[in-house]
């Protein structure tokens, strides 16, 4: 399939790429960023939001760290997945992205920002036709949403990148940089509910790089991905947990691959009578399931990924703290 | 070497003494050499020469009419595949790597609705881009077509009406991809939207619009594109049975997945003939095809076969993008290029139906089965395609391997509004044989005896009879078993596993060659023909239309051709891309390639090596019959120094000829039995196989992996046995990817939810068992040197191995296929329900105990391994007929010996009310019979 013509860009400093964004939002030229390009190019193959310009920050210097405190947006899937530096949480969950292939190209950034899929509309152009098209790309329609019809509102695309719950149960924290300057935002606040808007990024924005709070190398913990195929496939759920050994207060677990966007699943913890305690694995394991509603639009069937989620949960905490015996 | 050979390969100290006289036997061969790398004779390989014929090759089966004819050339030995060195160099040509100069690239505008009219088609916008130079509607080739003759039912585009999402409904050809793109945006169409159909089993009811229109043959108004009614055997053997089991299943459709995409050129030569470039399986019926629907005779016509990259029968019906293509490059006087996208290679389809099967089957007091009674209810899809003979498959298939005491079989293909099912590995038979396989494993449970046993107890032997009248030559199918009982120390696992591990067995059964060639009598024109031509220069060209599509039949053509010559394989050229060269060859499908081609090519083969020995008789005044060939020399045989080159013999043959040619061909022997439907399975062989297959299932996830496969198949004679092994491999990974997680989704609206390779999943190499192949060679009569097929039917008995093995892992039956997650954790968990609300680790693991049944079983196994190998043998040539086991007499016709034996072919009035699903098809008249016709 012919991937359709656009302009790419290649700034060399962080400074370049705002002022490129900044030129294309005062001529309203449309434009995407692009980092390894194994999210973004597989849809504009499809056809699907193609944008006038592409701005690619592979030539961008100074993003691709990769150190305990600092991962940079840039930083390639494969060099964390092997690097020793990075806290192991992130480096085996990176590792579960995808294929070896790919993650040589992905990159941690485009992980985050993973655009939310959906089966009605990761098709080709002649496929989405034949539906006559849907709300996240209606093609000047007016289209409804297929998994969920009658709102034409809301977009329930799910969001399937493997990395973000781990970011989250880490306490990451976001640095983003734009034309109106830079600011920062913990990973569990990014996301956004809608499968559209995704997160809260603003239009010429883009990460710069995730941190981690000192003491992050004490924590330990684990991420459990269902999936059909251990070589390549997409989450199908994910649970993320991690604590700081010996204080069950610093709990923190997270889910992705369920809605359109992952969450750290504070409320459930804070919700069990007296905190968090060993025997209470099961317990939170189902009060998580209880909380994600997931919907038709995977390769599983939702009630299904929903089960799943007690049993990721469970197997998370009991890896990380003992079967809590 | 053993002293007693006086020409000696190697020559390693020179041919000359110090005296400078030459020493006999280790002589050059005279200049220009006789071919090959080597100079010197090699050894002559008595390992690869059978004991019939003073080798060492050892012959448990027995001896072989061929055996005379082996040289120990190339016969049994590994060898990589003759065209691998063009793969693994990127030199191969695929469809889509074939450039004409001046070429233009033709798209196709597909069906965005499941079903509707096309009222008009107005293509002057089309037109007028600049930069498209032809385009084509349906009006442009009104003629049908369809792989089968019986079934002619498809056009090129769309002709009045569309028959699902992605149908043809016209093309263009232009400058470019992007502006052939632009101009499909262009079409103004008017179209009236139908009721489409998705439901298999609402096909079975009457419509407004059927899809497919037949006539007076067409079955009321419904969707039934093809019934099946076959009865055999004592219906009274099922009352009171000692264990039965029935079993519902639901299996949804797989696609090929093959790596190449469709692709194809067209170009009209200056002369006004079409060259059609396609990766084809079955050039013959594209060929045949186009000249229909372009109304130009074949021999204006060369099909030139590209390399295929996978097939599996979604490359063997004629397509109608081929068509396309030929029609838009006839337009623009330019030769035109389609290549496919993976979703347009989903919308093509013909993969394997998705199915309903209902399977019934009793065994009697002594654990004989005295009945299989199945159902089959398959989802045609928009087309015909092969439907016509997967509609028989589905149930005559399963009349072997074992001994049955009747059999029923109603089987039904509908037509749907969704991309046509079609031919995929193991045609037909892979359904019916899981659901069968699972039914045994459940009967045997139910009499607790071991599921290996009731199958050994019930084999039909070696040159037998099924019940629907087959014929079977040679069977190891007690070998496979007993090879796969041992290797997988089946005893010390089965059902004492602990929960979450599994082990399972499955068998399988395939024709060898379909006994009909689909367009003509197999009484008057032979199944495959074969040529060869050898010039001076020695090299032996072979044409043959034997499409490779990377099983290997170029590489199987070629060692048989290098054995029966004695030249090294690197001397044989196998031709057969093209249609111009190619002796007529009906291609690759029903596993028919080895054992038809090979036979002609041996045949051929054998001509040349007649004209070789008696050039030789001529020079060296020996005759034939004491001659040897070997490595490109033909001597006396004892006096191995008193010979001639091959291409001394060959320059004397050609004296007054030129070169030297000859035309070998196979014909099937008449067979079979005269019942309608009587030609659908029969074959000239049979291929046999078990597998044993271990799993480990998750139990709170449902995830099930299989760890270990010992994969027995019986394939005659493995000609290459590297070859054998790869195709059991990748049968196992490809009925791997039934069993655990492929299949075509199709949603709520109907729509192919997962054309792509990412959404449909088949299995990678994280999920690929260690598989152990075992060959098995029970050495076919009637084999090239004894072989049989080895394509598809090791593709068969992997799904029921896994589905018994879950069963042993976690005591749940499922028979929704696939085995997904899901589907694996839903049933834990209606089973955890019915027990109780207990945990799924908590599950119970069944057990076996041993009945009184199963000293019964070991002790007709064993007295029926003696009577099998015997059989296999010749040394026991009497009659056998499916019955034997019953009591009846192989002798007299069964109908004579007891009152109800049947053999039917259209159900009685008062067996109506009890059909199953598929059945059902029989309560409609045809129009026909209702005075309707049109
Ligand atoms: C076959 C296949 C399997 C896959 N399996 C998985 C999987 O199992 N798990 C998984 O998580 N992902 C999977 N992916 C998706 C994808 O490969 C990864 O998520 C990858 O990490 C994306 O990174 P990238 O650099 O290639 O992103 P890109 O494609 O370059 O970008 C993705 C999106 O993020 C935006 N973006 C990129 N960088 C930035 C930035 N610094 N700031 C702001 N926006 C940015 C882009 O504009 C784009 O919208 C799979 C993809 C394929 C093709
Ligand atoms: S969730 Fe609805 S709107 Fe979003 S991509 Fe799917 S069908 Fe379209």
């Amino acid at each position: 399939m012919l991937m359709p013509p656009f302009h790419l860009h290649h700034p060399s400093t962080i400074e370049e790429a705002c002022e490129l964004a900044a030129g294309f939002l005062e001529t309203k030229e449309s434009f995407d960023w692009v980092a390894g390009g194994t999210d973004l190019l597989p849809n504009y193959k499809w056809h699907i939001n193609v944008k006038q310009h592409v701005i690619s920050l592979a030539r961008v210097q100074g993003i691709d760290t990769i150190s305990m405190h600092e991962i940079g947006a840039m930083a390639r899937l494969g060099s964390i997945a092997s690097s020793r530096d990075v806290h192991p949480l992130i480096a085996q969950a990176a590792g579960k992205v995808a294929s070896s292939l790919i993650r040589n190209n992905a990159t941690l950034g485009g992980n985050i920002c993973l655009d939310t899929r959906c089966f009605w509309f990761n098709q080709s152009e002649d496929w989405r036709r034949s539906i006559d098209w849907c709300h996240k790309e209606d093609c000047g329609t007016g289209s409804d949403c297929r998994v969920i019809p009658n709102q034409n509102t809301l977009c329930v695309a799910t969001y399937q990148g493997d990395v973000a719950p781990s970011l989250m149960v880490l306490e990451g924290l976001l640095h983003i940089i734009g034309p109106k300057g830079e600011r920062q935002i913990p990973v569990d606040e990014f996301f956004q509910l809608d499968g559209i808007t995704r997160n809260v990024l603003e239009e010429g924005e883009f990460i710069l790089k995730v941190t981690f709070p000192e003491g992050v190398e004490n924590r330990v913990g684990s991420y459990k991905k269902l999936r059909v195929r251990e070589s390549w496939d997409f989450p199908e759920a994910g649970v993320a947990a991690s604590w700081i050994e010996g204080d069950l207060s610093s709990l923190r677990i997270a889910s992705t691959a369920l809605e359109s966007i992952p969450r750290l699943h504070q409320q459930e913890i804070d919700k069990l009578d007296g905190g968090f305690s060993t025997d209470k694995i099961l317990q939170l394991s189902y009060a998580m399931m209880k909380s994600i509603k997931p919907v038709n639009n995977t390769a599983l069937p939702p009630r299904y990924r929903k089960s799943m989620v007690k049993v990721l949960a469970k197997r998370c905490l009991q890896e990380i703290l003992g079967d809590g015996e | 070497m053993a002293g007693g050979y006086r020409q000696q390969p190697g020559a390693s100290s020179g041919g000359t003494r110090k005296d400078g006289k030459r020493v006999a036997g280790k002589q050059k061969f005279p200049p220009p050499g006789s071919g090959g790398s080597h100079p010197n004779m090699g050894p002559r390989d008595l390992d690869s020469i059978p004991e019939s014929v003073g080798g060492k090759e050892p012959q448990p089966a027995g001896s072989h009419i061929h055996d005379r004819y082996r040289t120990g050339t190339e016969v049994g030995k590994p060898r990589a595949l003759v065209d691998s060195y063009a793969k693994v160099t990127g030199q191969a040509w695929y469809g889509d790597d074939v450039r004409l100069q001046n070429e233009i690239i033709g798209k196709i505008l597909r069906s965005p609705y499941h079903y509707a009219k096309i009222k008009s088609i107005d293509t002057s916008k089309v037109e007028a881009l600049p930069g498209v130079l032809a385009v084509a509607t349906g009006a442009d080739a009104p003629n049908t077509f369809g792989v089968l003759p019986v079934t002619k039912d498809e056009h090129a585009m769309a002709v009045e009406k569309v028959r699902h999402v992605g149908d043809l409904v016209a093309c263009v050809a232009a400058v470019d991809e992007a502006t052939a793109m632009e101009a499909l945006n262009l079409f103004e169409i008017e179209w009236e939207v139908l009721d489409p159909v998705f439901d298999p089993r609402k096909g079975l009811e009457d419509q407004d619009e059927p899809i497919h229109w037949r006539g007076k043959y067409h079955v009321g108004t419904t969707n039934v594109q093809k019934r099946v009614f076959q009865e055999f055997g004592d219906r009274s053997l099922v009352v009171d049975p000692t264990a039965s089991s029935h079993g519902k299943w639901r299996m949804e459709g797989v696609h090929h997945g093959f790596t190449e995409p469709h692709a194809v050129v067209a170009h009209w030569d200056p002369n006004g003939r079409l060259q059609l470039y396609t990766p084809q399986q079955v050039p013959h019926y594209a060929h045949r095809a186009l000249s229909t629907v372009l109304e130009v005779p074949m021999h204006q016509i060369n099909v030139i076969r590209t390399f295929v990259g996978g097939g599996f029968g979604g490359k063997s019906d004629p397509f109608p993008h081929e068509m396309c293509a030929a029609i838009l490059s006839r337009k623009a006087g330019r030769p035109v290029r389609i290549t496919f996208s993976r979703e347009e290679v989903y919308w093509i389809n013909r993969g394997r139906h998705p199915s309903y099967i209902e399977v019934k089957m009793t065994a009697d007091d002594e654990a004989r089965i005295s009945g299989f009674d199945i159902d089959a209810l398959i989802d045609g899809g928009g087309f015909a395609s092969f439907g016509h003979v997967t509609s028989y498959y589905n149930g005559v298939l399963a009349t072997a391997p074992y001994e049955l005491g009747s059999f029923h079989y109603t089987g039904a293909r509908v037509w749907t509004n969704k991309p046509a099912s079609g031919a995929m590995r193991g045609h037909g038979a892979v359904n019916t044989r899981c659901a069968v396989e699972v039914g045994l494993d459940e009967m045997a449970e139910q009499m607790q005896v071991d599921p290996i046993d009731l199958r050994l107890a019930n084999l039909l032997p070696p040159h037998s009879r099924t019940i629907s009248g087959f014929r079977i030559t040679s069977n190891g199918m007690r070998q496979a078993l007993e090879r796969v009982r041992e290797g997988s120390d089946w005893d010390k696992k089965f059902r004492q596993l602990p929960l979450g591990k599994g082990i399972g067995i499955g068998c399988g059964f395939f024709i060898s060659g379909s006994g009909l060639p689909i367009h003509w009598d197999p009484n008057r024109f032979p199944h495959a023909t074969v040529h060869i031509q050898i010039d001076m220069d020695g090299g032996v060209t072979v044409h043959t239309g034997a499409a490779d599509i990377g099983q290997g039949s170029t590489t199987a053509v070629a060692q048989v051709v290098s054995e029966v010559l004695a030249l090294p394989i690197e001397m044989i050229h196998v031709r057969s891309h093209e249609s111009d060269t190619s002796p007529v060859d009906l291609g690759s499908y029903s596993s028919r390639v080895t054992f038809m081609n090979a036979n002609a090519a041996i045949r051929a083969a054998l001509d040349i090596r007649e004209k070789l020995l008696n050039a030789a008789w001529e020079m060296l005044g020996y005759h034939p019959d004491v001659l040897v060939l070997n490595d490109r020399r033909i001597y006396y045989k004892h006096d191995p120094a008193v010979g001639v080159s091959y291409l001394e013999a060959l320059h004397k043959a050609q004296e007054d000829k030129g070169s030297l040619i000859s035309s070998g061909a196979y014909r099937s022997p008449p067979m079979g039995g005269v019942h309608k439907g009587a030609a659908a399975g029969l074959a000239p062989a049979y291929s046999f196989s078990a597998y044993i297959a271990e799993v480990d299932v998750d139990v709170e996830t449902g995830l099930v992996s299989c760890t270990n496969v010992w994969a027995a198949h019986d394939c005659g004679k493995a000609l290459n046995p590297l070859a054998v092994e790869g195709q059991i491999i990748g049968s196992c990974h490809m009925g791997l990817g039934q069993v655990l997680s492929e299949k075509m989704v199709y949603g709520r609206t109907g729509h192919l939810q997962n054309p792509n390779l990412l959404e449909y999943k088949i299995p990678s190499v994280h999920e690929m068992p260690h598989v152990t192949p075992i060959i098995i060679e029970s050495s076919d009569p009637e084999g090239p040197f004894g072989a049989k097929e080895a394509g598809e039917g090791p593709l068969l008995p992997i799904l029921p191995a896994v589905v018994n093995a879950v069963y042993d892992a976690i005591g749940v039956r499922i028979r929704t296929l696939p085995l997904s997650m899901d589907v694996v954790w839903k049933a834990i968990s209606s089973k955890t329900r019915s027990l109780g609300g207990i945990e799924a680790t908590e599950l119970p693991s069944p057990r076996l105990e041993h009945s009184l049944l199963q000293q019964t079983l070991a002790e007709r196994g064993a007295q029926h391994r003696e009577r099998d190998r015997r059989r296999q043998r010749s040394e026991d040539t009497s009659a056998y007929v499916n019955g034997v086991l019953f009591g009846f007499d192989p002798d007299r016709p069964l109908e004579d010996q007891v009152e109800g034996w049947k053999s039917a072919v259209e159900p009685v009035p008062e067996q109506l009310a009890e059909l199953g699903l598929a059945g059902k098809a029989w309560l409609k008249k045809e129009q026909r019979q209702m005075g309707g016709d049109k």
